[in-house]
This record gives structure tokens, C-alpha cells and sequence, in this order.
């Protein structure tokens, strides 16, 4: 029995009493929590070992870059962008790595899963200047679309501020690059539920309609997400139908573009001599009457279909609704003015040729 | 104000395996979320494609993860995804070198992914695969699609050969190995064709005609791979064959467990399997064995090939091959002549050069030459050379090694060709069994015996023993002339067969004793040894039983007499016995019977090949050595290795003491320390995370844990008691306390 023994002595000393000695410190509890520390984190005060006395501020900016995109912590990267933003709005504007380049590394991040970020980079991206933005539309374009079609609502929301930045700041170039407008479009009509591709897939023979998926459902953010869409549709549409200003007859234009090397990057495009052959939906559309042929063609009675479904919806999104559909309108009667003038000019020629042969 | 409901998507934010499995589950309410997803893939493909060396890290993640989904869903929406093969297949083409190697790895995954959902067929996936298996100079990826292909063609030649693919693959094969003769690539049609026979997907003729290209080429890496192909593959392809029957279950256990552990869905679940399994394995067991025939003898046209081979390789001079690489070239072509019987004059000439003790690995070339030789071929071509073994290797003044492997070489060419000998070399060479050192003396009278039986008047007469003397005054032991070729006149040994057949007819009489003569329609169903059931074609004399249709001839006529009178023979079975002389005349005519008269069933083969190896054992007199027995059973195809020469000088040699330690170790369990057996069976048991039985625990069991309860036992009423007791009863009847019986 000597071991049960020896636990009964054990339980019992817990209720003895401790004998205090003079000199020597109470014992310490059983239960004793060491409490004198302070913080329960590390906090470390600087990234970088590096003195930052100012003056490398080429390094700096690169730093900065650098932390913009692979920084773990939110609030490191959404630093970073402020400081970016601070340097390309100084005047002058501070830029060591150029335009391409920055926008080469950063361009992910409209995606980014914060929404601090992601506001962050809008700043810095109106930060900089729209004729050094031109050349590499087609690029943010790309990301644009795949944003627009992410699987979080907010952050399809926050691509669309781009888009719209982006239709402010280039909009030809927005409408007419590869894959610019088409794409694009098949973006904005997946994105609304518009899509008359995705009702074939469903090979459902009947008269009822597939339940409206749950992205789109109407609740009152939802309601203002899909009125800022057809707003944006509707920016988008306008870019893209706006008229064009035959330029003012330059006699040093003219010969420039004949004999001078031409100052655009890329001035070829639209001959895709190096790329990947294209199909219909990555094609370029660079004016307005191949965009509208093609529009007429393939999109305008779905988003005729939604506009009208969207208008019977009132609020915001019907009122979105009635601006695009003033849009399609507008675009139309162009479309048949020009139709009459060209029919018109027909006409004469026919008449000067019978003129001429009479 | 009620909850608000939370849409499908709402939870969680961005998440695209969930999304993934509702897609899954429900396709067509989730078009549009995969179609949103099928854009966003199209548009992060486009961002990769245009600057695809320098993607950054979290383009590649999500386009990582976006072809992942889509590969999953992509037999859901044929519409929407029909590009994406292409687009994949053109990625994978034109950027393996510049891919990030986790997506690369995701893309080939989802080609295989697109495969096995049959969205694709197995040429399309391997057409993409195999350029880029030859071409991309990544380990990992080439690891990589070689196993997707190898899988795949498996998987494709699973449920039944897949004559198309196959054909499709081994062109290509063909075409890689043949189009450019001095590179590298035909390593991996070397690699593929090697494994594919191995595992006995492929098992005609065009595999070994990839593999006979490949032993032509220029690249000595290639031609090694098929070289070693034709000597080894069909080794390796019974090894393979021997393990994957390895694995057995015993369904004894697995019943008895079903019955006493609980009854849970997923011991269910094992146990089904284990079931499977058995019925999987009793399936392949009764299956007829696959005809598989050997590569060597798929060959076509071998005398052509062993000659390029000899040429190119062996006797060009500007061939640099290193030794090993020769010799394995030299052992297939001379495993070629040997098989084939294939003359290749200039082969022999060759030899001279290699023979000689000094010579790096000698024992190969010595093994080959035997190899080589057949009894087609001219005693003249191979004379010198025994004579250049004899003087290089045999004399007092050789190590005892050398002389044995010599003299055991010129056996093994004396074996196939015994005209090769002289007779002063022969009396020469035997008297080397008065030698000093066993390997030696084993080795002479190794050739003194193959003379007996094969030439004996070369033999001194002292040497020649009783039985090749007798054979040689009676006539019996004739020598054969070049050219000539012992023809069996019938089948080889069918007298043995008849004999056995008449003495289990005998013993069967004896056990039956009166019934014998009673019933004769009994007699006539047992006539032939084995049971009719077996294969019901075995027995033609029995009219009715078979339910055979008799159809009248002229050949029915001889047989009839035929069958009654062996049954009159068989009834007068002593007499036949006593009677020598009318047995020398009847036995021929009967023997000519038993071929003409029955149809051999393959177990009367097996018999008859038995009866045969028996017969040749008993022939040799006394007790016929394990080295002999072994000699007997090998095939003269099976070819001669160095082993067989370099063994008889390993005969008589003390092994060191670590040998003999290692021999007795071989074949028991390793023990570190100096334990039990049950210490050290228990401590594996416990590594294999099994459990002690419930009687090691009880006595395990603490002391002071059960003695309060035996103290209470002893108190217990008698009433108490008895209740105990029967409750015990009542549960063990209805499965323990944890019901296992209902």
C-alpha cells in the first residue's frame, strides 16, 4: 500500500501551512502567473536595416514598390501605396522606374483582398498621368476583366472604378484596343446576368427562366452594385459610339505621318504581325463603325432584353437603366444618320455618273 | 424584421473550391458563376500569355487556381469550355520552360484531369505530352509526364487492349528512335516500351521492333537501353508478374473479424475491399495463362539483325562503346546465333583476339562464345578457338581459376558442338582430373562425362566407363556427323507416357479388385488415367458416354478392333509383362496407337514432359548431383552467363568466416540487442501500432485497481451472485455491452 500512502501525504500538504523564514522570499504559488511583461506581440519598429537618411530616394521609391506587392500586412502595403501616390503627384513627379514598370508590378493588386488596398491603388492610378497611361491600356484592360468577373462583390465593384477611371482617362483607346470591346462587353453582360451564351449551356427546353443567380439578387447594396454596373455599361458604350472629329487638315501632320518614324508606340497593332492570331472577341475594333456593326450583331438584343428588364425595376437601377438606354438610343439614330449619308452620297454619285453619261 | 437570407456566394468571400463543389453538385443553376469564372480565366491566361517569363507570383497563383477549377468543371459546360484543351495544349508547348513549376505541374494535371473525364481522348493527351517529354530539359516535368503517360496508356489498355492508341504510340516511338539516330531521345522510347512490356501492356512484335531500332542506333546510351531490353525484359516481366500476386489476404481473418469487432460503415467499407480483393485475385488465378512470348523470339528477321548488330558495334573498330557496353551488346548477339541457330562466319574469328587471361572480364567473352555456338555451326570455325582456350588458359603453370574456367568453357562449347575436339586435346584436358585443386578436377571430369555421352571413342578407353563402352560394342552410342540432326521419329517420349498410363489403369484394377471384371462400362470410362470431365475430347473409344455423335468412316472401322483390343490387352495386363518378346513388336505398334488413337489433353503434356525430365535423371546412374539436376532442367535456350564458367573454380574454396555469418544470418529477423524472441516480436508488434490483446491488459492491469473489486466480490449475496452471473450470460448472447450481434 506504500504508494497510496505516499498520495494521501501529498494531497494533504497542500493544506499545511507554509512556515515563513526571515531572510528568504515567500514561496511562490503553485499557481503563479509571471505578469511583468508587457506586450504580448513583437513589434518591430522598421522593415529595413538599411539608414533611410533620405537620401537614396530612388531606393526608397523601389522600396516602396517592392513592399506595395509583397508586403504580408495590409497596412504595410496600403503604406506603401500612399507614399507611391505622394511621389508620382509631386511636382515635379518623381518616377526612377517609369510608368510600364510600375504598372507592370502593380497592376495585381486590383484584386487584392482588402479593400483599403484596393481604394489605394485607384488613388495612385489617377495619380498618373493619362498620355503616359495610353500605351498600356490593353494591359489593364486584361486585369480589369479579370476583376470584373471575381467571385467577391466588392472587389468586382472596385475593378469597375478602374474601368471607369480608365474610360476617363483613354477612352478611345479603351474601346479600340484587342479584345478591348468585345471582351469587355462579355465581361459587363456575365457580370449584370445578361448573358445570352450562358442560357444555351443550360440546355433547359421550357417555359420557365433559370433562377436569377445569387450574385445578382436585389437586395439594397446589390441594387446599388448592379446600378453602378449599368452606369459604367453605360460610360463604356458611350466611349465607344462617340462620333469621331475628322482632325483639321494639318499639311505637317500629313506628310509627318508619311515619311517621319512614326512616335506611338506600336503604330502597326492593328496589322498583329507578331502576336497570337485573334478571334472575334479578342479582335480590335478601332472605329466607331466596326464597333457599332458588331454591337448590332451580337449584343444589342441581350442588353435591349436587360435594359428593359432592368428599367421595370425602378430606383436606382432603373434610372441607371434609362441612361443607358438613352445611350443605345442615341447610338442608333447615328447609326441610321450615317446609314442616310452614306446612302446619300450613293445616290449622287449614281447621279453625277448618269450626269456624265447623259 | 426576419433573418435576411445569405446567398450561396455571400458566406465566403472568394472561395473557389467551394464554389467548385456546388458547381459539381448542382451544374445548372451555377452557369453563370462558371461562366464568371471562365472570363476571369480567359483574361488571366490572356495576362500570362502576354508577358509569360515574367508573371509575377500572384498571377501565377490565380491563374494556378482558375485552371483547376475549370478542369474540374469542364466536362459540365462542353460548350463553354470547348477551347480550353487547345488553349492549354498550346500553353504547355509553347512556354514549359518559362512556366512556374507548380502551374506547369497544375496544367499537365488537368490535361490528365480532361483525359480521365474523357473530355479528350488518349491520343490527343499523349501527342502533347510526348513532344514535350523529349524536348523540355526539366527533371521534374519529365518524371512528371512520363508517369501521366505511362498511367494513362495503362488506363487506356485497362478494361481491353487498345489497338489504335497502342499502334499510334509505338509509330511515334518508332519514328523518335529512327529519325535521328545520334541523339538521346531514343532513351525514352527505350524507357517507355521497357515499362510497358514490363507490365505486359504491350506484347507483340512492334514493342520489340522499337526496341531492335533502337539497339542500331549510334547513341550508346539508346542502343544499351535496347540491349539490355532484350536480355532482361522478359525476366523482369515475370518478377513483375511473381509480386503482384504477392499480396495475399487471408480470408479466414477477415471473416473472423467482421464477426467480433463493431460493426462500423467503414470496417464495412474495408472489409468489402478485402473481398474484392480475394474474388480479383481467385479471378486471376483460374484465368488461362497469357501467351507471352518471349522479345527474343518476336524478333523479325534475326539473322539480319544480329549481323548489323555485329558489324556496327562489335566489329567496327571506330566504335567506341566502353567494354561493358560491348560485352552486353556481344551477349545478345551471340544469344541471337544461339537461339536462332544463326550462322555469322566472322564472329568466331573475332573471338581470338579476347581470349586470353589478361583480358578484363574474360569469363563474358568465354560465356558468350559458348553462347555462340549451336551445332550448325562449322567444327572448323570454332577448333582454333577451343585450341586458343586450351593453350591461353589450361596448363599446370595457370592459376587454378584460370584452368578451371577454361577447361569449364570449352565444355560448355563442347556441349553444343562436339565435333569441335581433337583427340590429343581432349585426352590432353581430361587428364587435368589428376590435379591438385578440386575446382580443376570438378571441371575435367565435367568434360570427361559430356564425351561419354556424346563421342566417346575420342575418350582414352580407361576413360570412357561401363555404360559408353557397352553403348559402343552394341552399337547403341553413335557419334552424329556435321549437319546431322537426331530426329524423333513420333512423339519424343510417348512410351513412357503409355507406361504410366497402363500402371495407373493397373492400380486402379488392383483397388477395385472383384468389381474389375464385373462391370466393363466402369472399365472403359477409367481407361485412360484421368478423368473424362477434364476435357471431354480426351477419350474417342467411349461411344456413348460423351454423348459424341458417331460418325460412320472408314477410319472407324481400324479403330473399332483397335480400343477392344486393348481392353482385351489390358484385361491380360500380366501376361503382357512376361511375355519379352511379343512385348518388342507390340509395343511399337501400340505406342503409334496411343498418338493416333487419342487426342493428348494438355495434362497428359504436362505429364509426358514430366516423364521425360524423369527419365533423363534416372538415366545418369548413381546420385545425380543438385548442379546436375539444375544443368538437366535448364533450357540449352536459356544461354550461358559468366556464373556458369566462373563457378566450378568457387567449388572446394573455404568461405571466410564472415561469409558463413552472413550465410546463417540470411533469412532472419534483424536483432539489435541481445532480447527474446517474444521481447523482440512484441516490440514489432507495438511498431506496428497494434494493440495488446485483452488478456496481456488484465494482467497488466494495476493491482490496486482490481483488488477493491475482488474485496466487493467476496461480500456479494448468493442471489447477487447468480444475477451477476446471468446478466453476464444474457449479454454475451446479445452481442457484449456494445451489441455487436444486432
Amino acid at each position: 500500500m506504500g504508494s497510496s500512502d505516499k498520495k494521501k501525504r501529498e494531497k494533504k500538504k497542500d493544506f499545511n501551512k507554509a512556515k515563513l523564514k526571515v531572510g528568504k522570499a515567500k514561496a511562490k504559488a503553485a499557481n503563479f502567473t509571471d505578469t511583468s511583461f508587457k506586450s504580448k506581440s513583437i513589434v518591430v519598429n522598421q522593415h529595413t536595416l538599411a539608414a533611410l537618411d533620405g537620401v537614396d530616394l530612388v531606393g526608397l521609391f523601389k522600396q516602396h514598390l517592392n513592399q506595395a506587392i509583397n508586403s504580408k500586412s495590409d497596412k504595410l502595403r496600403q503604406e506603401a501605396l500612399v507614399q507611391l501616390t505622394k511621389d508620382l503627384s509631386s511636382k515635379p513627379i518623381f518616377n526612377p522606374v517609369g510608368v510600364p514598370n510600375l504598372l507592370t508590378k502593380l497592376l495585381p493588386l486590383i484584386t487584392d483582398s482588402v479593400a483599403n488596398v484596393r481604394t489605394n491603388f485607384l488613388k495612385l492610378l489617377r495619380a498618373l498621368p493619362p498620355s503616359d497611361v495610353a500605351p498600356h491600356v490593353e494591359k489593364i484592360l486584361m486585369y480589369i476583366r479579370g476583376g470584373m468577373t471575381h467571385l467577391s462583390t466588392d472587389i468586382r465593384s472596385d475593378t469597375l472604378s478602374v474601368l471607369d477611371w480608365l474610360i476617363e482617362v483613354c477612352p478611345d483607346e479603351t474601346v479600340s484596343c484587342p479584345g478591348g470591346w468585345l471582351k469587355t462587353l462579355n465581361s459587363f453582360s456575365s457580370m449584370l446576368g445578361w448573358n445570352p451564351s450562358v442560357a444555351s449551356t443550360l440546355s433547359v427546353k421550357g417555359w420557365t427562366s433559370a433562377t436569377k443567380t445569387s450574385l445578382n439578387k436585389v437586395s439594397k447594396k446589390n441594387g446599388e452594385a448592379q446600378a453602378k454596373q449599368i452606369t459604367i455599361l453605360a460610360k463604356f458604350l458611350e466611349a465607344g459610339f462617340r462620333p469621331e472629329t475628322p482632325l483639321p487638315y494639318d499639311e505637317q501632320r500629313y506628310w509627318d505621318s508619311i515619311y517621319r518614324m512614326p512616335t506611338i508606340p506600336n503604330p502597326f497593332a492593328y496589322l498583329n504581325l507578331w502576336g497570337a492570331q485573334r478571334d472575334e472577341d479578342g479582335e480590335m475594333y478601332p472605329d466607331r463603325i466596326s464597333r457599332q456593326q458588331v454591337f448590332e450583331r451580337k449584343w444589342r438584343a441581350a442588353i435591349k432584353t436587360g435594359v428593359m428588364g432592368a428599367k421595370q425595376e425602378g430606383g436606382v437601377i432603373g434610372r441607371a437603366a434609362s441612361v443607358l438606354d438613352k445611350v443605345l438610343r442615341t447610338a442608333a439614330a447615328e447609326e441610321e444618320g450615317a446609314k442616310k449619308f452614306v446612302e446619300e452620297q450613293e445616290q449622287d454619285r449614281v447621279e453625277e455618273v448618269e450626269v456624265v453619261e447623259a | 424584421m426576419p433573418k435576411r437570407k445569405v446567398a450561396a456566394l455571400e458566406k465566403v468571400d472568394a472561395d473557389l473550391v467551394s464554389l467548385q463543389y456546388k458547381i459539381r453538385r448542382d451544374p445548372k443553376s451555377y452557369a453563370q458563376e462558371f461562366y464568371d469564372q471562365w472570363l476571369a480565366y480567359d483574361a488571366q491566361r490572356q495576362i500570362f500569355i502576354s508577358s509569360p517569363s515574367s508573371a509575377s507570383s500572384e498571377d501565377n497563383k490565380k491563374f494556378h487556381d482558375l485552371v483547376d477549377l475549370i478542369a474540374h468543371c469542364a466536362d459540365l459546360y462542353p460548350d463553354v469550355t470547348a477551347p480550353y484543351y487547345d488553349q492549354l495544349k498550346d500553353l504547355l508547348t509553347q512556354h514549359h520552360a518559362v512556366l512556374n513549376p507548380d502551374l506547369r505541374e497544375k496544367v499537365v494535371g488537368s490535361l490528365s484531369l480532361l483525359r480521365r473525364k474523357d473530355v479528350i481522348d488518349s491520343t490527343s493527351l499523349l501527342t502533347t505530352l510526348f513532344p514535350i517529354l523529349i524536348s523540355t530539359p526539366s527533371k521534374s516535368l519529365r518524371s512528371l509526364l512520363y508517369t501521366k503517360i505511362i498511367s494513362d496508356l495503362r488506363e487506356s489498355n485497362s478494361k481491353a487492349t487498345n489497338h489504335k492508341l497502342n499502334r499510334t504510340i509505338q509509330t511515334v516511338l518508332h519514328n523518335l528512335v529512327t529519325s535521328d539516330r545520334t541523339s538521346t531521345k531514343g532513351m525514352w522510347a527505350c524507357r517507355i516500351t521497357r515499362e510497358l512490356w514490363r507490365r505486359q501492356i504491350w506484347t507483340d512484335a512492334r514493342p520489340c521492333d522499337v526496341m531492335k531500332e533502337a539497339c542500331l542506333s549510334d547513341n550508346e546510351k539508346v542502343v544499351v537501353g535496347g540491349v539490355r531490353f532484350f536480355l532482361g525484359g522478359d525476366k523482369e516481366r515475370e518478377e513483375m508478374e511473381d509480386d503482384s500476386s504477392d499480396e495475399e489476404i487471408d480470408v479466414k481473418k477477415v471473416k473472423h473479424q467482421g464477426t467480433i469487432n463493431k460493426k462500423t460503415k467503414k470496417r464495412q467499407r474495408v472489409m468489402e475491399k478485402a473481398m474484392e480483393k480475394i474474388k480479383k485475385q481467385e479471378r486471376k488465378k483460374h484465368a488461362p495463362h497469357p501467351l507471352n512470348f518471349s522479345a527474343l523470339h518476336l524478333i523479325h528477321d534475326p539473322q539480319g539483325f544480329a549481323e548489323q548488330l555485329f558489324q556496327k558495334h562489335l566489329q567496327n573498330t571506330k566504335c567506341k562503346f566502353s567494354l561493358d557496353n560491348k560485352l552486353l551488346v556481344l551477349q545478345l548477339v551471340t544469344r541471337l546465333v544461339g537461339l536462332h541457330k544463326l550462322t555469322i562466319i566472322s564472329l568466331y574469328p573475332w573471338f581470338t583476339k579476347y581470349l586470353s587471361p589478361k583480358q578484363p572480364s574474360v569469363t563474358s567473352f568465354l560465356a558468350s562464345l559458348a553462347q555462340a555456338t549451336h551445332n550448325h555451326v562449322p567444327p572448323d570455325a570454332v577448333e582454333p578457338l577451343v585450341i586458343k582456350i586450351a593453350n591461353e588458359f589450361v596448363s599446370e603453370a595457370s592459376a587454378a581459376e584460370v584452368a578451371s574456367a577454361g577447361i569449364n568453357s570449352i565444355r560448355e562449347v563442347a556441349l553444343r558442338q562436339p565435333l569441335c575436339m581433337s583427340e590429343t586435346l581432349l585426352q590432353d584436358l581430361v587428364m587435368y582430373q589428376k590435379s591438385k585443386d578440386k575446382g580443376v578436377v570438378m571441371a575435367a571430369k565435367g568434360l570427361q562425362s559430356l564425351y561419354r555421352e556424346v563421342y566417346p571413342e575420342l575418350l582414352q578407353k580407361k576413360f570412357r566407363g561401363k555404360e559408353a563402352t557397352m553403348g559402343l560394342k552394341s552399337g547403341e552410342v553413335k557419334r552424329l556427323k556435321f549437319g546431322e540432326e537426331q530426329v524423333e521419329s513420333g512423339i519424343e517420349g510417348i512410351e513412357l507416357l503409355e507406361k504410366y498410363k497402363e500402371e495407373q489403369r493397373l492400380k486402379k484394377l488392383a483397388e477395385k479388385g472383384e468389381d474389375a471384371d464385373g462391370d466393363a462400362k466402369m472399365e472403359d470410362e477409367d481407361e485412360d488415367g484421368f478423368n473424362s470431365d477434364e476435357w471431354e475430347v480426351a477419350s474417342n473409344d467411349s461411344d456413348s458416354s460423351t454423348g459424341w455423335i458417331n460418325v460412320e468412316h472408314s477410319d472407324d472401322e481400324d479403330e473399332g478392333p483397335a480400343a477392344k483390343k486393348q481392353r482385351r490387352d489390358s484385361s491380360v495386363a500380366p501376361d503382357l509383362i512376361s511375355d519379352e518378346a511379343m512385348a518388342a513388336a507390340a509395343e511399337a505398334n501400340r505406342i503409334s496407337k496411343l498418338a493416333m488413337t487419342t487426342i493428348l489433353t494438355p495434362a497428359d503434356l504436362a505429364k509426358l514432359a514430366e516423364l521425360r525430365r524423369e527419365a533423363q535423371l534416372e538415366k545418369m546412374t548413381g546420385n545425380v548431383s543438385k548442379r546436375r539436376q539444375e544443368l538437366i532442367n535448364k533450357h540449352i535456350e536459356d544461354g550461358v552467363t559468366a556464373d556458369d564458367i566462373e563457378l566450378p573454380a568457387q567449388i572446394g574454396k573455404k568461405s571466410t568466416k564472415e561469409e558463413r555469418v552472413a550465410m546463417a544470418k540470411d533469412g532472419k529477423p534483424a536483432r539489435e540487442e541481445h532480447k527474446s524472441t517474444q521481447a523482440i516480436r512484441k516490440s514489432k508488434k507495438e511498431a506496428e501500432g497494434k494493440s495488446s490483446t485483452n488478456k496481456e491488459k488484465a494482467r497488466k492491469k494495476n493491482f490496486l485497481m482490481t483488488v477493491g473489486k475482488a474485496k466487493a466480490k467476496h461480500k456479494r449475496s448468493l442471489v447477487d451472485t447468480k444475477k451477476r452471473l446471468t446478466a453476464h450470460i444474457a449479454r454475451s448472447k446479445s452481442g457484449g455491452r456494445r451489441r455487436n450481434g444486432m
